[in-house]
């Protein structure tokens, strides 16, 4: 395993930002805790744990998920949000939403089906495997994905695995405290709620964005 | 003593304090046994079939609702968190396919005790007069069996049941609302603005948010997870605000029981009861009449895959009507990016709405509209919207980062009901043998145009409010349709009572039975309909019309 999701720093991010968190200054969400009703607390604290070692993926497709996730939530430093081992819980308890397009397999095989096609693709154009690659040639494998659109990706809808991808990547690392830190959003708020309504207002525990002008909409240099 | 507790207690059988159960009213509920013949049992236990139950354990009917899932306890089962909601939705195995499918699960769907009015946001608008006639009066659509006047006195009942807040409604048959309107968040304050500057009216409300105490339930805390439950029990839904009563006047609630098949006496063509499964087992619930109430994809599930020998294509389908006419509104989300912080994940999501452009406009290329509401994404929500852009990697986390600053805005789009945008059964089986549901859905060119119309408004108003960036992505939200009312058995499968055209002991009390949908988010008006069903049922039955019912009122 280059990434083992179970082991070394990957697991220890917990308390405190992620790299690039720097728009809400010293804003920890889980320093909130104590305001959390049990029930919640104990669902949104468990993310912080040691992930688990994979149930679902085979240690090849758990690299290849590593890499590609990396990638594409720009994870490129430790600590991470344990982004593959979340998804691989979903897999492996079939959390998934069910429904599946008819012109894919269910989420599971589909997910399988993706990452060895991602290999496929790296060898033949770099001789290498996907995690194997430097990271602007994972980019460039990924980008080709993306850029297909609505076209197939070999046997696949090239834009529906692009939609699982992102799908199943954003809900694992916008689940996590981590991630609520970087974006300035306080997490859970039962039993206290909210008092401070309306633009501009402020809970005594939000903090102001430090850099409200940087607005990745205008300048274009995203 | 407060006229709504007079027929239906609800908010005041609930118990005060932490605890958002009543455990004495749960533990002491009636248990039928399976060899009973009760009066009526019930499939799905969320907005028309909890309203159907409520009304017929009133009228003192032996009465009971399975429900495919759990009976929620909000303290101990819910979370106030987005990822750790997603048991709250029906994520059974389903195909989706059409032109453009219509992705299931989290959205549009429920599952438990209360339906997917557990998850909704809490917009309760009312249908337009307009709804009931678009056939003969805009040449699109269907003309109902009945119109708005037989529905005015349920939708103003149930307003108070749940109860609504807003302000005055000026649109459709201009209304009040039992509660005023609650304060606004930042994303409302915005769409104000747009709105005002544009001279477009926009209105606060319609939610089904008590504003202050309701009975036991406490008051709003705008803590911005109605999507995820609420626990606090201060938005609607059918388990806090038809169940109890229901419960304290002799009904019975049968969780986690999955329906597999209505039984029909094949001589007489009547149904007799359901099959169901519970914890494994194989079980059947005998009833004189039998209410399907599972919602647009598992009500026409239920019904083809209940087919007998009398019913060959499956219960009530002689005409090939049953999973036909399925319709999903068009619900663009628009977001607009000012420098102020919005912070749209505080209040409620459901703040502020305009149907200015619900109605059809002359000198529009299309017919019927749209309406507009603030919708305000949590974060997962919201990174499929940034991700829906294409932005991914380094570029995707940037405008995350840039959460706060973002506010945004849906429609519902009206879009029409179509025959081959249908339910069918898959040769797939789920985990009880059953074949799956499958769901095509393809647009038409009137259903296209309206999302790009709504879009535009959106954009104007955000623009106009200040912003200086907007982005939208394409989506659908809600579901109707799927076994609809018509004047006979050739254009419909229940009649205005929602009895079916088929077996006379059958009834269907849930949004499958709408045969358009408005631009208006449908559990009210399902509501509504299934107590006027109830209604129409209990008269028959006290003037002996029971059609094989045989219990007095």
């Amino acid at each position: 395993m280059t990434a083992a999701a179970g082991s070394g720093p990957r697991s220890r991010l917990g308390r405190g930002g992620l790299p690039g968190g720097t728009r809400f200054p010293g804003f920890d969400v889980t320093t909130q805790a104590r305001h959390w009703d049990p029930v919640t607390a104990g669902v949104v604290l468990d993310r912080l744990r040691s992930p688990e070692p994979p149930r679902f993926f085979t240690a090849r497709e758990e690299a290849i998920a590593d890499a590609l996730f990396d990638q594409l939530l720009a994870q490129r430093e430790d600590p991470r949000v344990p982004v593959t081992a979340m998804v691989d819980s979903r897999l492996a308890e079939q959390r998934t939403d069910g429904w599946r397009y008819a012109d894919m397999p269910e989420d599971g095989q589909a997910w399988r089906e993706s990452l060895r096609l991602l290999d496929h693709d790296a060898a033949q154009r770099y001789g290498r495997g996907f995690c194997e690659c430097p990271e602007d040639q994972q980019r460039e494998l990924i980008q080709h994905v993306q850029d297909l659109g609505s076209d197939d990706w070999h046997h696949l809808p090239a834009g529906r695995v692009w939609s699982l991808w992102t799908r199943y990547g954003c809900t694992a690392f916008y689940s996590h405290p981590a991630a609520w830190n970087e974006i300035g959003f306080p997490g859970p708020a039962y039993p206290r709620g909210y008092k401070a309504l309306g633009i501009g207002s402020l809970e005594s525990f939000e903090v102001h964005d430090s850099r409200p002008q940087d607005d990745p909409a205008a300048d274009g240099q995203a | 003593m407060n006229a709504v507790r007079r027929r239906n207690a609800s908010a005041w059988l609930l118990t005060d304090g932490g605890r958002r159960v009543n455990p004495r009213l749960r533990a002491g509920m009636r248990r039928f046994s399976d060899t009973d013949e009760i009066d009526l049992v019930i499939v799905g236990c969320g907005a028309g079939g909890s309203t159907l139950l409520q009304r017929t354990a009133r009228a003192g009917w032996r009465v009971a609702a399975l429900d495919a899932g759990p009976f929620w306890d909000p303290e101990a089962d819910w979370v106030s968190d987005e990822a750790g909601s997603h048991h709250l939705y029906w994520t059974d195995p389903r195909v989706i396919t059409g032109d453009d499918p219509v992705p299931l699960g989290s959205n549009n769907s429920g599952r438990g005790v209360g339906g997917s009015m557990i998850h909704y946001a809490g917009y309760t608008p009312r249908f337009h007069p307009s709804d009931f006639h678009t056939r003969s009066a805009d040449g699109v659509g269907a003309d109902w069996p009945i119109e708005y006047a037989d529905l005015r006195d349920y939708y103003r009942a149930i307003e108070q049941e749940l109860p609504v807040a807003g302000q005055h409604w000026p649109w459709g048959d201009p209304h009040g609302y039992p509660h005023s309107p609650h304060p606004v968040g930042g994303n409302g304050e915005v769409f104000l603005r747009g709105a005002t500057r544009l001279g477009i009216t926009a209105r606060v409300g319609p939610v089904a948010i008590a504003n202050g105490r309701f009975g036991s339930r406490p008051h709003c805390i705008y803590r911005g997870f109605c999507l995820q439950g609420c626990k606090v029990n201060a938005k609607a839904s059918p388990l806090i605000t038809h169940v109890p009563d229901a419960l304290q006047h002799g009904a019975e609630v049968r969780a986690d029981c999955m329906v597999t098949g209505i039984e029909i006496d094949e001589r007489s063509g009547r149904a007799t009861g359901v099959r169901y499964v519970h914890r494994g087992r194989e079980r059947l619930q005998r009833a004189r009449m039998v209410a399907v109430a599972g919602y647009s994809i598992e009500t026409p599930r239920l019904l083809l895959n209940s087919a007998c020998r009398r019913f060959p294509d499956g219960l009530c389908n002689e005409f090939d009507l049953v999973g036909r006419y399925v319709m999903v509104q068009g619900a663009p989300q628009t977001a607009g990016r000012f420098d102020e912080e919005v912070r749209m994940y505080k209040a409620p999501p459901p703040e502020v709405s305009s149907e200015q452009f619900y109605e059809t406009d002359p000198a529009k290329p299309y017919r019927r509209g749209f309406s507009i509401q603030t919708v305000s994404p949590l974060p997962i929500t919201w990174a499929e919207h940034v991700a829906a852009q294409g932005h991914w990697g380094t570029d995707l986390r940037r405008y995350m980062s840039d959460y706060v600053h973002w506010c945004c805005l849906g429609a519902l789009c009206e879009f029409l009901p179509l025959p081959d945008n249908r339910v069918t059964l898959a040769e797939e089986k789920d985990h009880f043998g059953m074949p799956v549901a499958q769901f095509s859905y393809s647009q038409c060119d009137n259903d296209r145009a309206l999302m790009r119309a709504a879009q535009g408004v959106m954009e104007e108003i955000l623009k106009a409010a200040g912003a200086d960036e907007v982005m939208t992505i394409g989506r659908y939200a809600h579901l109707v349709g799927g076994a609809r009312m018509g004047t006979g058995p050739s254009d419909g499968v229940v009649d205005s009572s929602c009895r079916t055209f088929a077996v006379p002991n059958l009834l269907i009390t849930d949004g499958s039975v709408l045969p358009t949908q408005g631009s208006a988010n449908p559990a009210l008006t399902i509501m509504a309909i299934a107590a006027r069903a109830a209604d129409l049922l209990i008269a028959g039955a006290r003037s002996g019309n029971s059609q094989g019912v045989g219990v007095a009122g």
